[in-house]
């Protein structure tokens, strides 16, 4: 019953519920071998290709993968727009890097990350998850703040890596760990949207009072939502702070990674699992490719792109896609056709 | 003078309207009456130009409202009191009905039309300097219907002008709705309290789940039996002997 | 520290206008504009630039500042925010938000270009000069700062209160509906009411210019400012936004001699946060205003 009122408010709009039923369809095989494809290739990216520059550039595709979805899972899945996700990343760097390079084990301080990330979010969610809409994105922007510059206060100084660590620097090995970081925030992010969580999540996004009446947990869910959000962006930060060679603290509290997340997961399509990943490879290719010759510029055309999407095309590239799609395949028939008669 | 013809309506996926047909003659009181929910208020707003019809047209004095801006309506002169009186609250009575005459048309005639209207309602002469949020119901309903009368109206849609109010009161209203329609101003009333309004109606429709169901004059629907079950509070003799 | 004081009310004049800016967009059509400190940011270039090239004094320049940024509010107002005019409360407050999001990368990065990101100040002659009342400095900048703000305010108010167009910006506030039934054209005075946000962030910007410094860069943490003010005086005031501007500048002077200088900024934050979570109408708004 719940199922079924739910599933009316949340129509048609939603990529991401539509795709599982999608796969129980014939061709439902393609997905899953496609994916198997470019995850091996991925993989292999290393061994094929040996310039850095490449490899750096994939490592920051995974990394934008990882923050994007991060903040997709809570904004684009249960709809809480925050504007605070610069202070899971941060905390989250500062942890890894405070403790990995006072000689802990990097894989737990880096697993450490994602977890005072999530302390840290379960202590503000609760105060700040009584706050709709744009207040609680300007609260979560409040936050954010008052973390960034106690930081840039308490830690004015640049960290930098200890020579032993810059001499061994690896650069396929935090590519290999970015991968795995993408494809596992993804895997969450699926993995959620299957769950029995998922129509609660969706119901607290598509309307918190109908969800309330209907018996959701509506904070809850939001909590969930929060945990696994904050985490993934916890665990995004750290990462940075493994590959950072130096960097100031403060720099990893920037709402600039909150907005890059933002213009991610618009750009991709906001609520799908896709999104995140289209907009992130847009995102970083756009901007290292104008980034070399007009620094600001790409900066003005994300601007653009972003109200764009936001006023006339809010389903972003995957939107576009899935527009585009019946078109395309109805041209395609109609071209298989009349080769058929000729 | 206002042609309504088969107009649809609809809030997202969920029609209110469903081939409304209307027609308001010059000097007319037309009264539209029908149960909670049929769409009365959505039929005066889709008038009024703050929603707009799914299909269909509406026409006043052979010209398209249906496609024209909520404030260039008024300034054609039809003007809406709407359900709930929505006043300026936190502005003073005499605000109020200065905003009531925004219209180029309606400003030039200001303190003209300001006159005239504190006549009609000695009591809101009294309270000009008062802030609306501390009239009295009846007395906001009586600086709504001032606020509309400021814009110089044609015609004038009143959407349940009596909701919540002492019947002294209402008949007091119902009083100065004829004496408007006297000064020449025609009316399209909109009303629960079925008996007074049709007592007062040259003709009156019936909404139903979003549909016209009767029409007629005001006599006519007042003596009607299935109209005096429904909106007149008499249920035949057998149906009250049941319950 | 009566001198912290006296330089706190400085302060928080500019915070004031900068906040009544916002107010006025918030208030009057839902729209949350957090590109509003990259407009105050070009009101600063625009006084720096008319003072560095053309040597205009920057409290004259106002005469050209003031419709340069009327101007650019009313071509966002028609490029832009138009197009969410149609959505209501929260669907309205929210796209506004995100739009202007974008909005800020593009003034920002625009204003890169164009100034480069170097901060600047407008030297005006007598920027060291000012009268000494019972050992308490007062710079002429500061204090012809708090004037223009006061004036300022003092105008918006009178329009606001006497005049026809104000009366419909206040009506279009409480209830565009009503408003549009009264004959009032609610589009047009949306634009009005942004343009008008727009100039004041221009009066700010001049005065930021001249008594610190601007820098393409300077956006957030006006916005955030004037979004702490907003909060503070209660989303649903307008005007009430500037006596709780002044309040901010005092609150941020006392903290930097009862906490520290470093905290300053810190401070607001905090009060905003706790303003939110405990009074979202606002210290001085009553519940219904909210
Ligand atoms: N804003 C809205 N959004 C969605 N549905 C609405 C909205 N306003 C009205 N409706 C629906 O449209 C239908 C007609 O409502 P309307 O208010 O026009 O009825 P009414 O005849 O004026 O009722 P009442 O006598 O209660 O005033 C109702 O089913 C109502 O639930
Ligand atoms: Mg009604």
């Amino acid at each position: 019953m719940m199922r079924r009122i739910v599933m009316r408010r949340i129509g048609m709009r939603d990529v991401a519920m539509t795709s599982p039923a999608a796969l129980t369809r014939s061709r439902a095989w393609r997905g899953p071998v496609l994916m198997a494809g470019v995850i091996a290739l991925a993989a292999l990216v290393p061994v094929l290709i040996d310039k850095q520059d490449t490899l750096n550039l994939l490592f920051l595709i995974c990394l934008h993968i990882t923050l994007g979805q991060s903040w997709n899972i809570l904004a684009g899945f249960a709809g809480q727009t925050s504007l605070g996700h610069a202070a899971f990343f941060g905390i989250g760097a500062l942890v890894t890097r405070t403790l990995w390079l006072n000689g802990m084990f990097f894989p737990v301080a880096f697993l450490l990350s994602g977890l005072a990330a999530v302390a840290f979010a379960m202590l503000i969610g609760v105060p700040t998850f009584r706050l709709r809409g744009a207040y609680f994105a300007i609260g979560t922007l409040g936050i954010a703040e008052v973390l960034r510059i106690t930081v840039s206060q308490n830690l004015p100084l640049i960290s930098t890596m200890p020579a032993a660590e810059i001499a061994a620097y690896n650069l396929t090995l935090r590519y290999y760990v970015a991968l795995a970081l993408a494809l596992t925030t993804i895997g969450a992010a699926a993995l959620l949207l299957r769950s029995s969580w998922s129509l609660g999540i969706l119901a607290v996004r598509e309307d918190e009072e109908a969800a309330q009446a209907t018996g959701v947990n509506v904070l809850g869910h939001k909590l969930l939502a929060l945990f696994i959000s904050s985490f993934f962006a916890g665990l995004a930060g750290g990462l940075f702070a493994f590959q950072q060679i130096s960097y100031y603290p403060s720099a990893a509290f920037s709402p600039v990674w909150t907005f890059d997340a933002l213009l991610i997961t618009f750009i991709g399509g906001l609520g799908t699992i896709g999104g995140p990943v289209l907009g992130a490879i847009f995102f970083i290719l756009v901007r290292q490719r104008l980034a070399v010759t007009l620094v600001e510029v790409h900066q003005i055309v994300f601007g653009i792109l972003f109200i764009l999407i936001v006023l006339v095309f809010p389903g972003g590239l995957m939107g576009a896609w899935d527009r585009l799609r019946p078109r395309a395949i109805a041209e395609a028939l109609r071209s298989r056709r009349q080769l058929h008669k000729s | 003078m206002l042609h309504i013809e088969k107009v649809a309506a609809a809030y997202g996926d969920v029609q209110a309207l469903w081939d409304v047909s209307l027609d308001v003659q010059v000097n007319e009181i037309v009264v539209l009456i029908g149960p909670n929910g049929a769409g009365k208020t959505t039929l005066m707003r889709t008038i009024a130009g703050l929603h707009r019809p799914r299909s269909g047209r509406i026409l006043f004095e052979g010209t398209a409202l249906h496609t024209v801006a909520a404030h260039q309506i008024v300034e054609r002169g039809i003007i809406l009191v709407p359900e709930g009186r929505r006043l300026f609250e936190g502005m003073t009575v005499l605000e109020n009905l200065q905003l009531g005459a925004y219209t180029r048309r309606a400003k030039q005639q200001r303190d003209k039309t300001l006159r005239h209207v504190l006549d009609i309602f000695p009591l809101l002469a009294e309270r000009r300097h008062d802030r609306a949020s501390s009239l009295s119901g009846g007395q906001q309903q009586m600086l709504a219907i001032g606020r509309a009368l400021m814009g110089l109206p044609r015609l004038l849609m009143l959407d349940e002008p009596s909701l919540g109010l002492a019947p002294l009161i209402v008949r007091h209203i119902f009083e100065i709705v004829k004496s408007i329609k006297e000064e020449g101003v025609t009316v399209l009333l909109v009303e629960q309290n079925a008996r007074r309004a049709l007592e007062l109606a040259h003709r009156a429709y019936i909404l139903e789940q979003g549909r016209i169901v009767g029409t007629g004059s005001g006599s006519d629907l007042l003596h009607n039996d299935e109209v005096r079950e429904a909106y007149l509070g008499y249920a035949p003799v057998t149906a009250r002997t049941l319950t | 520290m009566a001198q912290n004081i006296v330089y706190g009310l400085f302060v928080g004049g500019i915070y004031g206008i900068a906040a009544v800016g916002l107010a006025l967009a918030f208030g009057v059509m839902n729209v949350l504009n957090i590109a509003h400190g990259e407009l105050l940011m070009f009101g600063g270039y625009i006084s720096f630039w008319l003072f560095s090239l053309l040597g205009i004094d920057p409290f004259v320049s106002l005469i050209i500042c003031i419709p340069a940024l009327f101007l650019i509010g009313l071509l966002l107002d028609r490029l832009v925010y138009r197009h969410v005019a149609r959505l209501r409360g929260e669907a309205k407050i929210k796209n506004s938000l995100l739009i202007s999001f974008g909005l800020v990368l593009i003034l920002q990065n625009v204003a890169i270009r164009l100034f480069t990101a170097d901060e600047r100040t407008t030297q005006v002659s007598y920027i060291g000069q000012g009268i000494n009342l019972f050992g308490i400095a007062l710079p002429y900048t500061r204090l012809m700062g708090l004037v223009i703000a006061l004036v300022t305010i003092l105008a918006l108010h009178l329009f606001l209160q006497r005049t026809d167009s104000g009366k419909a910006i206040r009506a279009t506030a409480e209830d565009w509906e009503a408003a549009e039934l009264s004959g009032i054209n609610v589009p047009r005075v949306y634009m009005l009411t942004f343009a008008l946000g727009a100039a004041l962030a221009g009066i700010a910007g001049t005065l930021v210019s001249v008594t610190s410094s601007v820098a393409p860069s300077i956006g957030l943490d006006w916005t955030l400012k004037a979004l702490i003010v907003v909060v503070l005086a209660g989303t649903g005031s307008i005007i009430g936004a500037f006596p709780a501007g002044l309040l901010l500048g005092l609150v941020e002077a006392l903290s930097s001699i009862f906490i520290s200088a470093s905290y300053r900024e810190v401070v607001g934050l905090v009060i905003f946060l706790l303003v939110l979570l405990i009074r979202p109408q606002g210290l001085f708004g009553s519940r219904e205003a909210a």
